[in-house]
Parts: C-alpha cells; structure tokens; sequence
C-alpha cells in the first residue's frame, strides 16, 4: 500500500519484548547446560558436544537480540526508563547466558568419569541455579504489567519482591559452591587435571547465578531510578 | 454549468476525500489499535461524525480560509474564482504528492499556503496591495499551528496523569483499562466531530467564494458546500480511510484503553476550540503532540521524537510548496482565460 500518509512514527522503537525474549533464551540456554550435565553424567559425550552447539546457538541469538536493541535505542526515543539504565541492564543480563555459554564449552575440554557424589552435588548446584533463573524470568514477566501500569508503585512492589529472592537463592547457590569446592579439593583419588577443570566449572556455574543477582540489581535501579 | 465551476468541484472532492481517507483515517486508527471497535463499526462511525462535524460545525474555519487570508471582496470577482480554483488545486496536487512520499504534512497547511500564494500574486499583478493581505491573520494562524501540538500535549499529559494517579492507584489498571475500552467508542466520535469541523474547510473553503460566499448581498457560507465537503471525506474513510486505520491500528497496539482515551479526548477537545475560533489547525499534528503527552506522562514504551523533525520539516516544506504553485497556477489563469 502505498497512498497514504500517517503519524504511526511517533509511537518508537519498544525494546521491553526483546528484553524478555533475550531472559527466555537465557532461561532455554540453562535448561540445555542441565541437559548437558545429564549427558555427560551418562559419559554421553557426543549429545554434550551437540547440546553445547544448541547452547552456541541460543547465545548467539541472543547476542543478536541485544544488537538490535542497542542499534534501535537511539536518543531520540523518550522510554519510561533511563537509556542508559536500560542498556546496562541488558549488558549484565547478556551476561548470564555468557556464562551458560561457558560452561557449556568447558564440559567439552576432557573426558572424565566422575563420581556419582560428585555429580550429584552438581546437580544440586544446577537445580539452585534454574530456581534462581525462573525466579529472575518471573521478575522480567512483570516488564508488561509495569508497563501498562505505567509503573503504579503496587506493581513496583511485587516485582521489587523477585529481586530480594533471587538474591538469597544467589547466597544459596554460593553455599553450594563452597561445598563442591571443599569436596574437590580434598579428593586426593582424583587426577589433579579433573579437580582443576571440575572447580572450572564450579566457579562459572557461580558466575551464571551472579550475573542473574547483578542484572536483577540493575532491573532495580533501572525501575527505582526512573 | 461552467465548466471551470465544475472542474473545482472535482478538484475539492477529491481533496475532501484525501482528507477523509487519511487524516480522518489517522485520528480515529487509535480506537482501532485498542480494538475498542471493529473496523467496520469504526468506519461507518467516523464517517457519519465527519460529516457531521462538517455540516454542522464547519462554518468558522470555512469563513477564515476564504475571506480571512485575502480580502476578496475588494477583487473582481472572476479573480477570486481564478485564485480559488489554482489555491485548490495547488493543494491538491501538494497533497498528492506528499501522500505518496509518505510525508507527514497537514492539509491546513497546504490551503493556507496556497490561498496565501493566490493573494501575492493578485498583489504582484497590482489588484491588491501587499499590505492589504491579512498578515497578522496569517500570523495568529501560523502561530495556532505551534501552538495547538503543544496544548495537545499538556492536556493529555494531564487526563492521563489523572487517569494513572486517581484511577490506577484506586482501581488498579486493569479494572480501569476495562471501563475506558467504552469510553474509547465516545472519544472516537469526538474526534471524527471535531476533525470534520475543522478539516473540511482545507477542501471546501475556497468553493465559498465560487458560489457567491462575500460577493455583493451574500455573506453567508452556502451549507450546500459543507454538506458537500462532509460527504466527500465521508466517503474517503469509507472508500480508502479503511485500510489507513486498519495499517495505522495494527502498529500501535500498545496504546491501551486509557491511553487512546487521553490522546484522542486531548486532540478532539483541541480540534473543536479550534474550530469554534475559526482557527485552522492540522489535527494530525495535534495528535501526534497528544501522543508525546501522553508519552511524557509515562503512559507509552517507547515515543519517537524524530517524528517531531519530520513535521517540523513539512510545515517548512508545506508553505513555500503549495504557495509557489498557486502563485504559477494563477498567473497562468489570469494570462490565459
């Protein structure tokens, strides 16, 4: 169509749905970084080779996510929240699925049998880290009802209350890590390469938990600091 | 009838329509963007208030492009008919041209320009002098243009700071976007009223002095050509305005209930003062100011103010364009006929 003229241009570019799209796919790219776990627990190491390849390409979509928020969010546009704010809430949420990206990759390096205690407290690990990530999605979720409350301060406060529990699950998941720390380093039995790589692993597992702490720290200066 | 009569006829129906298929189309794309109404219910409720708004409430802005711009009564009156007929057409051919570059540019603007272009070249040719032209009309008109947006935006930003502060806090926002969505089938005929009271002179005005409007012993605006401009935007809402809201509603529909109430009820009510002071205004340009109102109050994801460059360029555009073109056409009249 093309006679017409129209003043649709005012309304600007939104990047609240690409937001909670890029948090989905972190979300996705956990659940694959379990999956991975499971395969590798198996000794199943070409559905890990694979699984990290599904991971590469989630992170990759994302990344194309958050380049288009960032080419789109030009200082013309008058949004709800700080520009600024915004796009460094999106570069430390970015950093979540990063880090499942690492992970992923790491699992690759070499191929172990590992014990079943062992694996079980990954596991444990990996369960408190997807319960810290629902949590965070759940908070993103409230972008919409924020949004068209045009952020009534009862609002604020429900999704406010997401932030302080994906804090303390985030102090949870460091405990837990502290554990697996403590057992990797006093397993005598084991090549010291395994201990080196499997604390690898601890480590960036923390790192996904902490990044999804940070981001919901910048959610709430973003929405605080309007 | 003489055949140049009817050759403006055409030319001022088919503005109406443009008007009616754009603008029109424009002004009321919010109710659909909320689904507050179908589309068909949409369109046969905008072009009934259109016309409406015309015929009744159309007179004022009418009387200000034909008379308050060039003093036509002091011109023979074949001059005048000459003038109309190239301001119209100028407008048209304007209109036309920018429709299809998809440019943001008001119909208001186009007449006036191109009636104020009729009155210099009357003035260059030794009919009138420069100084008898309405230059402080001209000036309260431009400066009615700055500053209708502007009152847009300062009475959506308040209905809407209103609407978030009294009714969201109390009710919640749901409740309250659930009883607006009813509110929306009452601002969308506001709307379409007002933008046919004002708008349809952008079309018909220069028709008045044609059939007689300020010639000797006549100085009432014919209704015949209200009506007559009524039903020409009646019939481009209804022809093609369909698949402007239709495209329009379909890519803002984030403009929730509440929202679309406060932008269409600040327009509307602007549109209308205008109307009654006899003021052309572009209701275009006033929705889009209601709009950043709204925006500004916190109500929208995401407001774009390149737009404003954009409507900015067009008045700067609009102007010279449509003026230089009636100033050619009707030399060429005056040589020629």
């Amino acid at each position: 169509m093309k006679f017409f003229r129209s003043v649709t241009e005012v309304f600007g570019y939104s990047p609240f749905k690409p937001l909670v799209q890029h948090a989905i796919l972190c979300g996705r790219a956990l659940g694959l970084l379990q999956k991975q776990f499971e395969a590798y627990r198996r000794c199943d190491f070409s559905s890990v080779e694979r699984l990290r390849d599904e991971i590469d390409e989630l992170e990759s979509e994302a990344d194309n996510i958050k380049e288009e928020i960032r080419m789109k969010l030009s200082r013309s546009l008058i949004l709800p929240v700080d520009r600024h704010d915004l796009l460094e809430f999106l570069k430390v949420q970015d950093e979540i699925i990063n880090n499942c990206e690492h992970v992923g990759h790491m699992l690759t390096f070499r191929k172990m049998k590992i014990k079943d205690k062992i694996m079980f407290e990954f596991d444990v690990l990996l369960a408190k880290i997807m319960e810290c990530i629902n949590e965070y999605e759940e908070m993103i979720a409230h972008f919409s009802s924020l949004l068209e409350s045009s952020f009534d301060k009862k609002e604020i406060e429900r999704a406010m209350e997401h932030v302080k529990t994906i804090e303390k699950i985030e102090h949870e998941c460091d405990e837990i890590q502290i554990g697996l720390h403590t057992i990797l380093f006093n397993s005598e039995d084991l090549h010291p390469l395994d201990v080196h790589l499997m604390e690898e692993w601890v480590v960036h597992l923390g790192y996904i938990a902490n990044s999804a702490a940070r981001a919901a720290d910048r959610f709430r200066i973003m929405i605080l600091g309007r | 009838m003489d055949p140049t009569i009817i050759f403006a006829l055409i030319v001022s129906f088919y503005v109406a329509w443009n008007i009616g298929a754009n603008d029109a189309a424009n002004s009321i794309a919010t109710s659909y963007g909320s689904r507050a109404l179908t589309l068909r219910q949409l369109v046969i409720l905008c072009a009934i208030l259109e016309f409406l708004g015309a015929s009744l409430f159309g007179k004022n802005v009418v009387k200000t492009i034909a008379k308050g711009i060039v003093p036509i009564e002091i011109l023979e009156p074949h001059l005048v008919v000459y003038g109309m007929i190239a301001a119209l057409l100028s407008a048209g051919v304007w209109i036309t041209i920018a429709t299809y570059m998809h440019l943001p540019i008001s119909t208001t603007h186009s007449i006036v320009g191109a009636v104020l272009g009729f009155g210099i070249a009357a003035a260059s040719q030794g009919h009138l002098k420069v100084e008898m032209i309405k230059w402080s009309e001209i000036f309260g008109i431009m400066l009615s243009w700055i500053i209708s947006p502007i009152v847009g935006a300062i009475l959506a930003f308040s209905v809407f700071l209103l609407i978030r502060y009294i009714l969201f806090s109390k009710f919640g926002s749901k409740k309250v976007e659930g009883v607006f969505r009813y509110l929306q089938v009452f601002t969308a005929c506001y709307v379409a009223f007002a933008h046919g009271s004002n708008d349809v002179a952008n079309a018909v005005a220069p028709l008045a002095p044609i059939f007689g409007y300020s010639a000797a012993g006549y100085y009432e605006i014919p209704r015949e050509i209200l009506i007559f401009g009524g039903i020409g935007i009646a019939v481009g809402v209804a022809t093609w305005g369909y698949r402007v809201i239709k495209m329009v509603g379909e890519r803002i529909t984030e403009l929730t209930y509440t929202r679309g109430f406060s932008a269409e009820f600040a327009t509307a009510t602007t549109v209308l003062s205008a109307s009654a002071l006899g003021l052309p205004i572009s209701t275009t340009h006033t929705l889009v100011g209601s709009v950043i109102g709204v925006g500004l109050a916190g109500g929208l994801a995401s407001i774009n103010l390149r737009v404003v460059y954009k409507i900015i360029l067009s008045w700067f555009l609009t102007l010279p364009v449509a003026m230089f073109l009636s100033i050619g056409l009707y030399s060429i009249m005056v040589v020629f006929l």
